[in-house]
């Protein structure tokens, strides 16, 4: 009797797990590196191999998936699970930085002119680009539903349209958020409002660029008839997670940009 | 025996991508014992030693480093 006789995953032995740990030794090497020799090489070698880990073991769970099998229900509830707890621990990550924002804007300093915005800051116009990106995302979130329902109803070229929609608003999301980081009169080293507000939004748009990347791979693998009308966890992982994003710009939209200015 | 479901309700489109899914999963339950991260061949052996030789390379150069930096040349 050589095969299993229970519906888990016995995972073959990967090297993928020490070389995400070793990149980010070298990560964290490379930044000292970095700020106090004047020396890139490192971190740029660390960003390369903890691509290239994250590239192969995604692409083996890819593998012992949807062309080994190894997905059972129990497997998938597992996985459930398993994203649901990380985007948690996501949702408490950006918790940290409202905490932050709430802190100096709720009770602003003397320094700061007893005001919040700060004396002499000028933020940005809430009506203007925020409000369009606003809308952008909820679109998004709109298109994504769609392109679930599509892959439900086994409407392929429905799913890629709607797909492609949803990463097209993402990329725009992205382009106008680095024209208005462009434009804005103030930066990050404009006391506690420049840091609260960059750090708030700019984790936000890495994760929306993380996000759009998680679309793109769902996007290639619909092309490729990866998923089946009922088994396709990949993509409403993806698809919780740019829920997510869209939800924690519309707290930072109405506490930075709409109630802090 | 693998179940493949539907994958696709068929529509005239202009590109032609073919479902290639069957070929790939023949090809990765072939009982060889090879583990799955280099299975797809001469590739997969290729990327995992350029992976292997970046980060223990990377490792050995960053402890060099800190043995650079452990002991500073003093300023006459």
């Amino acid at each position: 009797m050589t095969h299993q006789t229970h519906s888990y995953h016995m995972v073959n032995p990967s090297p993928w797990p020490l070389t995400g740990a070793l990149s980010a030794f070298l990560m964290t090497s490379g930044l000292i590196m970095w700020f106090h020799f004047n020396s890139l090489i490192l971190l740029a070698l660390s960003l390369l191999t903890n691509t290239l880990t994250m590239y192969q073991w995604w692409r083996d769970i890819v593998r012992e998936s949807t062309f080994q099998g190894h997905h059972t229900p129990t497997v998938q509830k597992g996985l459930r699970y398993g994203m649901i707890l990380f985007i948690l621990s996501e949702a408490l990550f950006f918790m940290g930085f409202f905490w932050a924002f709430y802190h100096s804007s709720l009770a602003p300093t003397p320094e700061l002119g007893g005001s919040w915005p700060p004396t002499g800051i000028h933020p940005l116009n809430p009506l203007e680009v925020p409000l369009l990106n606003t809308s952008v995302l909820l679109a998004s979130g709109v298109s994504i539903t769609w392109a679930h329902h599509s892959l439900m109803e086994g409407n392929r070229k429905h799913t890629l349209q709607a797909l492609l929609i949803t990463i097209m608003l993402g990329l725009y999301f992205t382009l106008l958020q680095v024209s208005e980081y462009y434009e804005a009169s103030f930066t990050i080293s404009d006391g506690i409002y420049g840091s609260t507000f960059f750090v708030a939004t700019g984790f936000h748009g890495l994760h929306v660029i993380i996000g759009s990347t998680f679309l793109i791979v769902c996007f290639m693998r619909q092309l490729t008839f990866h998923f089946t009308s009922n088994h396709h966890f990949g993509f409403e992982a993806a698809a919780w997670y740019w829920h997510f994003v869209d939800v924690v710009w519309l707290f930072l939209y109405i506490s930075i940009y709409w109630w802090g200015s | 025996l693998l179940w493949t479901a539907q994958r696709t309700i068929s529509t005239a489109s202009r590109r032609q991508f073919e479902n290639k899914v069957p070929e790939k999963q023949k090809l990765f339950q072939k009982g060889n014992g090879i583990p799955v991260h280099l299975k797809c061949g001469i590739a997969d052996t290729l990327l995992y030693r350029a992976i292997m030789i970046l980060t223990f390379g990377g490792t050995a150069y960053s402890i060099y480093q800190l043995a650079v930096a452990s002991f500073p040349k003093k300023l006459d």
